[in-house]
């Protein structure tokens, strides 16, 4: 590979110990490869050294996915950068993993398409990442997660073997494994190549900013929506003190005294969003909105969101760190989930800010805290596993697209029975035999129902 | 009987009482798959007794094939062995159903109609048109992962299934994702079995999401003329802003087929697309004009139906594999998969090696979907040789051919699923994990799986 591929000295590693979560131990080296080759040879050679592997793209991960627990060598696929293909007819692209998500959408945005997964990390998250952890972002509302928009993988199995997963069409006859590759946080393989689906732009997209004086009124909102057989192409909320921190940082135009606002969008022909758009308001207003904002302008639309997109980092500002969960309950639930998060916050002595993708139901709740603070950090983990914890209780799960990783992985007894993670494990074995691909993530370490497992940290921007 | 059948009889008798377990002539046949008949058919009423009946299976070495409705039953290699045939008609139970929350967890022997109406009660469905109609089992539907022409917009099976419990061959019950629309805990094992074609595990409950119904729907019929037509109009609809629900290029054959019996029953001469708009009044308005100016600038006059009738021929679209049988008993059905832009291509080849070996053809083509169904009317010496071309065709094409429907010994003859990749060896160790006995649909999948 040459030798500027390749990272040994200390100083360089640390840089790559991190991601978005957590940090536990530094690698042995880190690698840049350019091809599929190197990275067999990569894995060959780490094969024979007995050393793990862990591969990894920017680092924007939630859940220490990416992290080195047991040393070895990292594999950065920021140099597999190119877009190989692009096939607008067919709807599709193949990219190599290291490709940033928004430089997709990008390349194909003149002529009317883009690749609709779109994570608040967009701008530096990469599309193999995105594929190891299965991402969403506010537009799978109505588009689905990346598990939708991927045809066919090219993987390199620990052993060195490259295998090429689906196609370039639907049903190629075979077990789907593409899609149970996608989401494995890359401890079955590592992803060399993937062909995704291309979406078509929607002719017209409304933006609509509904305000409330009560959160209820918000929450009962989003089931009035979805009641009036209405499916938004993202629905968001956040709440009143989330808020006030993100127009402080951003200027986005949001109401600082409001208790709660919801960020809608519909799209599709220019008669059915108009529709729906109005439908929209009427639901709102219906349910104690005081008022609802509609974009005028592609700018006001794109502040809007950045309001939203930034709001991770907004918090950043006011909280020397923060520590974000990612909780799923079904969408009827919003209204008595909110308020058991602010009386976790009570009884932990924590500031709580929210922010969901309310519409399928997928909860961020930002917890705020000083890392320095040895007991307002035990604290803050104990307020998380409660949440977690109700979000199973109300039929939800512990992770709707941050993945499992480090963190979460000694909580997956709470929703996986003995006979399921048993399974998970024998099938895994299948990929990833002597356990050397991105050790000590998903599966729980040992078979005692555990906790969250995170140095939490920093207050990083996301 | 043998005694082998006898004992399983017995045994499988005490999991599920003596009445479940049938050993009756006609009750076997119905669920004969390529000529051979199972032993036994059993009629399990719960997740548990499925898996009491797989455990049973696994220590006594038996073979057994999961059905319910047997649309989709004769898709596959013929099976190695076939001793019991289990039976999913007596699990329809509801399990959960929160229609302002959009999911509904069912069991598997659920009947496709039967579920629509149920949840369309409320204004909700799932935006499915499978092969085997209203007839069709979720159970099934899952297993096979059949999508008809509504993937254009909604996709198949696999993006709607949230969740699944899974009886394995070793008796035990698996649960894969859950019952929220957006889950990414653990390895997705529910994507594995769906598609499997009932060779990994038996599915005992499924959850779903589901999607509102369109307010309003249109239908219109555009005449093709040519081939080199359908693909201009197919790409001037794709590239448009509207986004048809489903749309199908239909040959002459296939198009009276489908309309026989509605109210728009002809003998067709010509392709044509049939193409479906959902949304307001006003919507539809925008659509019919802008088709009528596209079919106009593509040279095909546009014709607008009755919706409520058309809805009558969108059924048989679905649901053609039944009623091309029952017009041509002995016909042979393909399914071709392939890069969407590439089925006019495809077709005119067909067509061609189809003309060349004398046998008629009847195709349907899911637009913008890239799978065509193809019925080899027919029997014909060259009928072997004449799928291996094809098989050809679509390969070359970036493709792929599987034989959904063919007489029994023909299939020792041609490989129904065609070559597998290099990823075939992962499956083969999958498949040895999920049913390391072998017991379940032996041999009828990719690669004698």
């Amino acid at each position: 590979m040459g030798p500027d591929a390749v990272l040994w000295r200390p100083e360089d590693l640390m840089l790559y110990e991190y991601d978005a979560l957590s940090s536990v131990t530094q690698p042995q080296a880190v690698v840049f490869p350019t091809s599929t080759d190197q990275v067999v040879g990569i894995v060959k050679i780490a094969s024979q050294a007995k050393l793990p592997v862990v591969a990894r793209g920017a680092g924007t991960g939630l859940s220490g996915g990416a992290v080195v627990t047991e040393g070895g060598i990292v594999i950065v696929t920021s140099r597999m950068k190119k877009i190989l293909e692009i096939d607008l007819e067919n709807r599709r692209a193949r990219v190599q993993p290291g490709v940033v998500n928004l430089d997709l959408s990008l390349a194909v945005s003149d002529e009317g398409y883009y690749f609709a997964p779109d994570p608040s990390s967009q701008k530096a998250c990469t599309i193999g990442g995105n594929v190891a952890e299965n991402a969403g972002g506010p537009h799978t509302l109505a588009y689905g997660v990346t598990t939708n928009h991927v045809l066919g993988l090219e993987a390199v199995l620990p052993s060195g073997e490259v295998i090429h997963t689906g196609g370039t069409y639907w049903d190629r006859p075979g077990y789907d494994l593409t899609g149970f590759i996608v989401g494995s946080e890359g401890t079955l393989g590592i992803v060399t190549e993937i062909t995704v689906r291309l979406c078509r732009k929607p002719e017209a997209v409304k933006t609509l900013l509904a305000v409330y004086d009560a959160v209820v009124g918000a929450t009962r909102s989003v089931a009035a929506i979805t009641a009036r057989g209405i499916t938004p192409a993202a629905l968001e909320m956040m709440d009143g003190f989330t808020l006030r921190a993100v127009e402080e940082a951003t200027h986005a135009g949001y109401p600082m005294d409001s208790a709660a606002v919801l960020l809608i969008e519909v799209e599709g022909l220019r008669e059915a969003a108009e529709e729906n758009a109005e439908a929209v308001e009427e639901v709102c207003r219906e349910n104690c909105a005081r008022e609802v904002r509609r974009a005028k302008s592609a700018e006001e639309r794109d502040l809007l969101w950045r309001g939203r997109k930034n709001a991770f980092g907004a918090l950043g500002r006011i909280s020397p760190s923060y520590y974000v969960q990612d909780g799923v309950i079904p969408r009827t639930r919003l209204p008595e989930m909110l308020e058991f998060i602010e009386q976790v916050g009570k009884l932990h002595q924590l500031r709580i800010g929210n922010i969901f993708h309310a519409g399928d139901g997928n909860l961020h709740p930002l917890l705020m805290f000083d890392a320095r603070d040895k007991d307002q950090s035990q604290r803050v983990l104990k307020a998380a596993e409660a949440i977690l914890t109700k979000c199973v209780e109300m039929g939800g799960s512990i992770t709707g697209e941050h993945g499992v990783g480090i963190e979460k992985r000694d909580l997956m007894p709470l929703i996986f029975s003995d006979d399921d993670l048993e399974m998970m494990g024998r099938l895994k074995a299948v990929f990833n035999p002597r356990g050397d691909l991105n050790p000590g993530k998903l599966l729980p370490a040992g078979r005692m129902c555990g906790e969250l497992r995170v140095q939490v940290s920093q207050g990083g921007e996301v | 009987m043998t005694a082998a059948v006898a004992a399983a009889q017995s045994g499988l008798a005490s999991i599920l009482g003596a009445g479940r377990v049938v050993a009756d002539e006609s009750a076997r046949a119905a669920l004969a798959v390529d000529g051979r008949v199972p032993g036994l058919v059993v009629f399990p009423q719960s997740s548990e007794q499925v898996a009491a009946v797989l455990r049973y299976a696994g220590e006594q070495q038996l073979a057994v094939i999961p059905c319910r409705n047997a649309t989709k039953l004769g898709v596959g290699n013929p099976p190695r062995r076939y001793d019991i045939a289990l039976c999913l008609k007596e699990m329809n139970r509801v399990w959960h159903y929160e229609p302002a929350d959009l999911t509904v967890s069912v069991e598997p022997g659920m009947k496709f109609g039967d579920f629509l109406h149920f949840v369309g009660r409320h204004g909700l469905w799932l935006p499915l048109d499978p092969a085997g109609g209203a007839r069709a089992s979720l159970g099934g539907i899952v297993a096979t992962n059949s999508a008809g022409p509504l993937r254009l917009s909604y996709g198949a099976p696999r993006d709607m299934v949230i969740g699944m419990k899974i009886a394995t061959s070793e008796g035990k019950i698996i649960k894969a994702g859950g019952r929220v629309v957006k889950n990414v805990a653990g390895y997705d094992m529910a994507k594995l079995l769906i598609g499997s074609f009932g060779t990994l595990g038996v599915i005992v409950e499924l959850s779903f999401k589901l999607f509102p119904l369109p307010v309003e729907r249109g239908t219109f019929v555009i005449p093709a003329g040519t081939l080199g037509i359908g693909r201009d109009i197919r790409r001037r609809v794709l590239e448009s802003p509207l986004n048809p629900m489903r749309m199908v290029l239909l040959d002459a054959v296939a198009s009276t087929l489908v309309r026989r019996g509605t109210p728009f029953a002809a003998e067709v001469k010509e392709p044509e697309i049939w193409i479906e708009f959902g949304g307001s009044g006003k919507t539809l308005d925008r659509c019919a004009r802008e088709l009528g100016d596209l079919g106009k600038a593509a040279g095909a006059p546009v014709q607008g139906l009755e919706s409520a009738s058309a809805e009558g021929v969108w059924a048989r679209i679905g649901d053609f594999h039944g009623f091309l049988c029952e017009a041509s008993p002995k016909v042979v059905i393909l399914k071709v998969a392939l890069p969407g832009a590439a089925g006019e291509e495809f077709l005119s080849r067909a067509n061609q090696e189809a003309a060349s070996e004398g046998i008629r053809v009847a195709s349907f083509t899911q637009g913008g979907v890239g799978v065509i169904h193809l019925g080899l009317l027919d029997e014909a010496a060259g009928l072997v040789a004449l799928i291996s071309r094809l098989r050809t065709a679509a390969e070359d094409l970036g493709g792929a051919l599987v034989v959904e429907r063919c007489a029994p010994e023909l299939k020792d003859r041609l490989d129904v699923w065609g070559p597998s990749g290099d990823d075939f060896c992962v499956m083969s160790k999958l498949k040895a994990v999920w049913d390391p006995k072998g017991i379940l649909s032996p041999g009828r999948y990719v690669g004698g799986l």
